[in-house]
């Protein structure tokens, strides 16, 4: 289910643009956390369950490699547990690892969501008035690679039944492959022109020419955009204003409990459960609706 | 009048993104830099390529060898790092110029990641492909006369595209340069690095010849 898809690609574009800025170029372990768990939560109700399985398989181990490799790197830290090879292994170092594994991966998994919930026509929408030009190569280019596998795919079945890729070895496969590749080459560059003159013969670029769009602009999207640009005013007041400090090294700074702080926090938290929410409430209302009928 | 103004408002948008940026993520500032370096750095090209009174042929073809980049790149996923979306990329700027090798290079990133993810590295992969693209295209006539140089910008544009890579992962980790991860990093990548540069040597010294009579014979027949 993709509720939260539902809305416009600018609130969407704006969403993710202020999460991401949070998740990747703050240090505040707080505000990691909570871009994390918002991020899990939400490709959870993205994905389909083998693909959550895969998905623990990949980044469970790359977060141990990250925290545990740290220590490695960076003396750093006041607080030495224990000697490796005549080098100090801190506490600093150890703790430091696992924020910036809560970091990376984060920031990964949020952009799992991003590329899940922005398509191509949503990008594409997103930047066509901008860059008029680039935009119609990017769609192009979006049309022509589903048809050129296609043809691909002909091509080499009409080559394998006049007896190529026959012998097992690497050359001859990367001899065999590069000259289906070649066929596409000159197929795909001829056909392609046609597409040009066609486009030529129809008035591309004249004036007053209009595109289609399925995307309309609700009052949802005022709502969520409002709220998520307001929280985020706040989230950023708290950075900017040094509430959200956070330093590792020598030592571990204390937390900031401070009332303003808490304001920060969880400004930024809902925000980043804003989506996991949102996917939830309409998951229930589905159900609710099925139990109905 | 009116021009200088708006060239003067980018620039000082360019800067102030920059500087709050700075002020606001004192810890990762450098890779804030860099990330917004990178994205930055595309801008003017792309302006350049939207405000040029380009052929509608000549945005097919790009388009063209933009998606035939990305196939080649999902054709060889098996294949860690063995790609010919590089050779790709300096074909078309040894044929069609810079800019051409720029807009191939760097919307052959987007789109690519499109179907691999995109990440904090599509601003650096965007900016690395087309710079490799654009002085492709720069240096076209020593590359389409010699194997050779063709080779060693093969193997140069591997080192320079795997290096960029670990800068950036380096910067964003640990908030500065640390030298001791750096080393690491490059040395845990550099099996990458030599399969990109192998990679990039074989795929341009067997395409640069035959793709280059189709572009030729295209050149020629549709008057691009």
């Amino acid at each position: 289910m993709k509720a939260f898809g539902n809305y416009h690609p600018a609130t969407l574009m704006i969403y993710f643009i202020s999460v991401l800025l949070v998740a990747m170029f703050v240090s505040n372990l707080v505000l990691q956390l909570l871009s994390l768990s918002g991020a899990i939560l939400f490709s959870v109700m993205l994905q389909k369950r083998s693909e959550i399985l895969g998905n623990i398989g990949f980044y469970i181990p790359l977060f141990l490699l990250i925290a545990i490799t740290n220590p490695l790197f960076s003396h750093n830290g006041v607080t030495p547990l224990f000697f490796l090879n005549g080098n100090p292994v801190t506490f600093e170092a150890i703790i430091y690892g696992i924020a910036i594994a809560v970091m990376i991966v984060g920031v990964m998994i949020w952009f799992k969501c991003y590329g899940e919930i922005m398509s191509s026509d949503k990008f594409l929408y997103l930047f066509g008035k901008a860059i008029p030009k680039l935009s119609l190569v990017l769609s192009m280019a979006f049309r022509f690679i589903p048809l050129f596998k296609r043809q691909l795919q002909k091509v080499n079945k009409a080559q394998k039944a006049l007896g190529l890729y026959s012998s097992k070895s690497f050359m001859d496969k990367l001899r065999s492959s590069s000259s289906v590749f070649m066929a596409m080459i000159s197929w795909s560059l001829e056909n392609s022109m046609d597409t040009s003159d066609s486009m030529k013969a129809r008035g591309y670029g004249l004036k007053g020419r209009t595109t289609f769009t399925l995307f309309r602009l609700y009052s949802d999207d005022i709502v969520l955009m409002t709220l998520c640009v307001s929280l985020m005013a706040i989230t950023f007041t708290g950075i900017a204003t040094g509430l959200t400090d956070f330093h590792y090294y020598p030592y571990i700074s204390n937390l900031n409990r401070s009332p303003s702080a808490i304001i920060i926090y969880i400004a930024f938290g809902t925000i980043s459960f804003l989506p996991f929410v949102i996917e939830v409430k309409e998951a229930l209302a589905w159900k609710y609706y099925i139990s109905k009928i | 009048m009116k021009k200088r103004l708006l060239f003067g408002l980018v620039i000082l948008i360019i800067l102030v993104v920059i500087f709050s940026g700075m002020m606001l993520f004192k810890d990762k500032q450098y890779a804030w830099i860099s990330i917004s370096v990178a994205v930055l750095a595309c801008v003017p090209f792309f302006l350049q390529f939207e405000k040029r009174n380009n052929d509608i042929k000549k945005l097919v073809l790009i388009a063209v060898m933009v998606s035939l980049s990305v196939i080649s790149r999902i054709i060889f996923t098996p294949l860690p790092g063995f790609k010919p979306v590089t050779a790709l990329v300096v074909i078309t700027a040894m044929y069609f110029g810079s800019e051409a090798g720029f807009m191939t290079g760097a919307l052959s990133a987007v789109i690519s990641n499109f179907y691999f993810g995109q990440g904090p590295w599509t601003p650096f992969q965007m900016l690395i492909w087309g710079l490799i693209g654009f002085f492709g295209g720069v240096f076209a006539k020593r590359l389409l006369e010699s194997k050779f140089d063709l080779a060693m910008y093969g193997v140069l544009s591997g080192i320079v595209f795997s290096s960029a890579m670990d800068t950036w992962s380096v910067l964003w980790v640990d908030g500065s340069f640390n030298v001791s991860r750096f080393l690491t990093t490059v040395i845990a990548s550099s099996q990458f690095m030599i399969i990109y540069a192998v990679s990039n040597v074989i795929f341009l010294l067997l395409f640069s010849k035959p793709i280059g009579k189709f572009l030729d014979r295209i050149k020629t027949k549709f008057q691009l």
